[in-house]
């Protein structure tokens, strides 16, 4: 029996399956008509369709042998200056056959490029224009360097809406013919956070344990893809164990390869969710925030994040002293 | 960040492995064997001190013949199931494209305990039936533990490494480092190693990283006090001093290389300043000087080391203001030993990351870190789904045994 991801095989091909982000895929439609595209910047949460709304804009713009006229790169994996220089240069100066003039370059994830590497686009771009149409796809587009957002035309993805989400899960639930239980299908609604890749992965998963799909599956399968027990590290640290602490994110960093900003994500929920007095709560996300900042400009996570620990630590024994 | 020179200058094949031509000549001869007919012992087992290249040259042999490699360290699989359950499928299963295999159990050492003596047995009992050779590694082949094991094994003994041999070696590295070094000092580093090359080529790294030359002088130097009281003195006054000035100045008394220093002293802090409120300074000084050494990378402007080096000294001196002195033994960096321990896992997760890459418009990146979670649960529990998503990926053996294998292990 064939598998493969549920998210690929239920990834809309054409524009006109695709069931959200209406405004958008109206005016990408037009370019379509027009034959004709600027260069964009697609920005949005993960999950939301920027990568396939570029997919299916340039199959619909030259048809099923779209892929020749299309280069896909990734900027988390090719993030320095030399693959501006050479790949894209490369691939955005030859000109392409056919009726449209140009060539449709995604550029996924664009907000993890270097600056150096997008000062370096921003000259491609603007070099190429007759041959070749960028879409940068990023989750912020303020990591955008200001230039190459000038010369783009900006479309914001937002969160799918609640029944876009149910909508398009009923749909697989009902093609792959899955039983899921009603609070299973609120659990997996609940952790998708709006994410459609997230939900779709759970559903998978969930599925892949061959019973039927209640809330108690979802979070365990969730549960044990997610290994990053955030919360029992914050724990260990207000009660006083700052080693113990440390060496679960070193685990979560080192071993499991979780990125320190989702572990700051984390522990900003867990710290709101706690039973800690309210007001260490405020006086906690300042913290937090601090450390999110120093994280996004480049610092070192597991020592950033040990700093963190170390307050909590420190919060979790005023606590008891009775502050 | 830190790399290890013995994982960086590790040989690859063969012919780059240092010492013990004869050993490996055997090795050689006794896996090309199963081309023609399997050997009467159906598995070797390598013996010999620590540190001179035997888990190092099985490696090398396999890439060398182009096998395919399974390897696992005993220790960590010591029950008699869990052995079984690795090594009893990889000795009967047939690779996916036809390629000869070779199975590496590494530290069999480790197994130990009563508890464990099934283990043991386990092995034997697949050496026996097993149609692909095994190769085993231990330091002492005559320990009683392996009285019957050992009839079934072809023994090869590895010995010390010549002290000549690991000098060589270590002018090989320091050339490729581009550092000039003395040949008495690298004489006198391998003498002191006595045939431990993987030991003598940590010594090396700690000794010559971020130098261009390495004088006698400055081997002899550190003989005279071993190298790790050297760092240990340098923490010491770093951790107990009572004015900035005093802790700055260890710094410049300490001939390591600042990175490294950074990673004791991040160690060791919540040891010796155990008051919570002394340890939130005290870590908030380190992630500062973090900070800065950011500002470094991102500017290239090299002054501002001066202000790296005053939150790692000074910053950790003064925070201590309640937690008494008291002496705790300084411990080794555990984020570097973690870093080694943790590389091939990585290199294993980020193989299957671009597999899934190229399937699911994401990057390699984002794929081990939120698709890779999934599938392990999916390989976990349904061997259908399983086979047809690895068959959808172009998944390798060794990929889908990870993801099969190696869920949630702690």
């Amino acid at each position: 029996m064939g598998y493969e991801m549920w998210t690929e095989k239920y990834r809309p091909k054409s524009l006109n399956e695709m069931a959200n982000q209406a405004e958008i895929v109206e005016r990408l439609k037009s370019f379509v008509k027009a034959k004709n595209v600027p260069h964009c910047i697609f920005a949005g949460p993960p999950g939301t369709g920027k990568t396939t709304a570029a997919l299916c804009l340039a199959h619909d713009l030259y048809g099923e042998g779209y892929r020749e006229h299309l280069m896909e790169l990734n900027a988390s994996d090719e993030r320095g200056i030399n693959v501006v220089r050479e790949t894209v240069k490369t691939f955005a100066r030859t000109r392409t056959i056919g009726e449209i003039p140009f060539k449709v370059l995604i550029l996924d994830e664009a907000d993890n490029m270097t600056g150096d590497a997008q000062q370096a686009l921003r000259r491609t771009m603007e070099r190429f224009t007759e041959t070749a149409r960028f879409i940068l796809i990023a989750n912020y587009s303020g990591k955008i360097i200001e230039p190459i957002q000038s010369r783009c035309a900006p479309f914001r993805f937002t969160y799918l809406p609640r029944e876009q989400l149910i909508g398009r899960l009923k749909y697989i639930i009902q093609r792959e013919n899955v039983n899921v239980l009603d609070d299973g299908f609120e659990a997996i609604l609940e952790v998708s956070e709006g994410d459609l890749r997230k939900a779709i992965n759970a559903l998978q998963t969930a599925a892949s344990m061959r019973r039927p799909i209640s809330a108690e599956t979802v979070y365990s399968v969730v549960g044990r893809a997610n290994p990053t027990d955030v919360r029992g590290m914050i724990t260990l640290a207000m009660k006083g164990d700052f080693v113990g602490a440390r060496e679960k994110l070193r685990k979560m960093i080192l071993k499991y390869g979780v990125a320190g900003s989702d572990i700051i994500k984390q522990i900003h929920i867990e710290i709101f969710r706690s039973e800690i007095p309210e007001r260490w709560k405020i006086k906690l996300a300042d913290v937090v925030g601090e450390a999110d900042f120093r994280l996004v400009q480049g610092a070192d996570e597991e020592v950033q994040l040990s700093a963190l620990l170390a307050r909590l630590t420190e919060a979790g024994y005023e606590m008891r002293k009775g502050e | 960040m830190y790399t290890s020179w013995t994982e960086k200058h590790k040989p690859k094949t063969l012919p780059e492995v240092v010492g013990n031509r004869e050993a490996i000549g055997k090795l050689k001869e006794w896996v090309k064997s199963w081309d023609a007919e399997t050997p009467k012992k159906r598995a070797a087992f390598l013996y010999g001190p620590p540190g001179v290249g035997k888990t190092l040259c099985v490696e090398a042999l396999a890439n060398d013949l182009n096998l395919e490699f399974v390897e696992k360290n005993a220790s960590d699989y010591r029950t008699a199931e869990a052995i079984q359950q690795f090594a009893g499928r990889a000795s009967q299963y047939n690779t996916l494209f036809g390629k000869k295999r070779l199975i590496l159990l590494d530290e069999l050492d480790g197994i130990t305990g009563k508890e464990d003596k099934g283990g043991v047995k386990a092995i034997t009992e697949i050496i026996k039936a097993t149609k692909y050779p095994i190769v085993l590694i231990a330091n002492d082949v005559y320990d009683p533990r392996f009285s019957t094991l050992r009839n079934y094994c072809f023994l090869i003994k590895f010995e010390k490494t010549s002290s000549y041999e690991v000098a060589r070696h270590l002018d090989k590295i320091c050339k490729r480092e581009g550092i000039w070094a003395e040949e008495r000092a690298l004489k006198f580093i391998a003498d002191k190693n006595g045939g431990d090359i993987r030991s003598a080529i940590n010594d090396l790294q700690a000794l010559a990283q971020g130098r261009n030359k390495l004088n006698y002088e400055d081997v002899a130097w550190l003989a005279a006090r071993d190298r790790k009281e050297v760092i240990f003195n340098v923490l010491k006054t770093i951790f107990y001093s009572r004015n900035c000035l005093d802790a700055k100045k260890a710094i410049d008394a300490a001939d390591v290389d600042p990175d490294m220093l950074f990673e004791w002293i991040y160690e060791n802090a919540p040891l010796h300043l155990r008051d919570p409120h002394d340890l939130a300074k005290a870590m908030e000084a380190l992630a500062l000087a973090d900070i800065y050494r950011g500002r470094i990378r991102s500017t290239q402007d090299w002054t501002l080391l001066r202000y790296v080096y005053d939150f790692m000294t000074a910053g950790i001196a003064m925070s201590r203001e309640r937690t008494q002195p008291q002496w705790v033994p300084f411990r080794f960096p555990e984020r570097i030993r973690m870093l080694s321990w943790t590389k091939s896992e990585r290199g294993m997760q980020s193989q299957i990351g671009m597999k899934i890459k190229k399937k699911c418009h994401i990057s390699s990146v984002r794929a081990v870190k939120e698709i890779l979670p999934y599938l392990k649960v999916i390989f976990e529990n349904n061997a259908e789904m399983a086979a047809g998503l690895a068959k959808w990926l172009d998944l390798d053996e060794t990929m889908t045994e990870y993801l099969t294998k190696n869920t949630q292990q702690t």
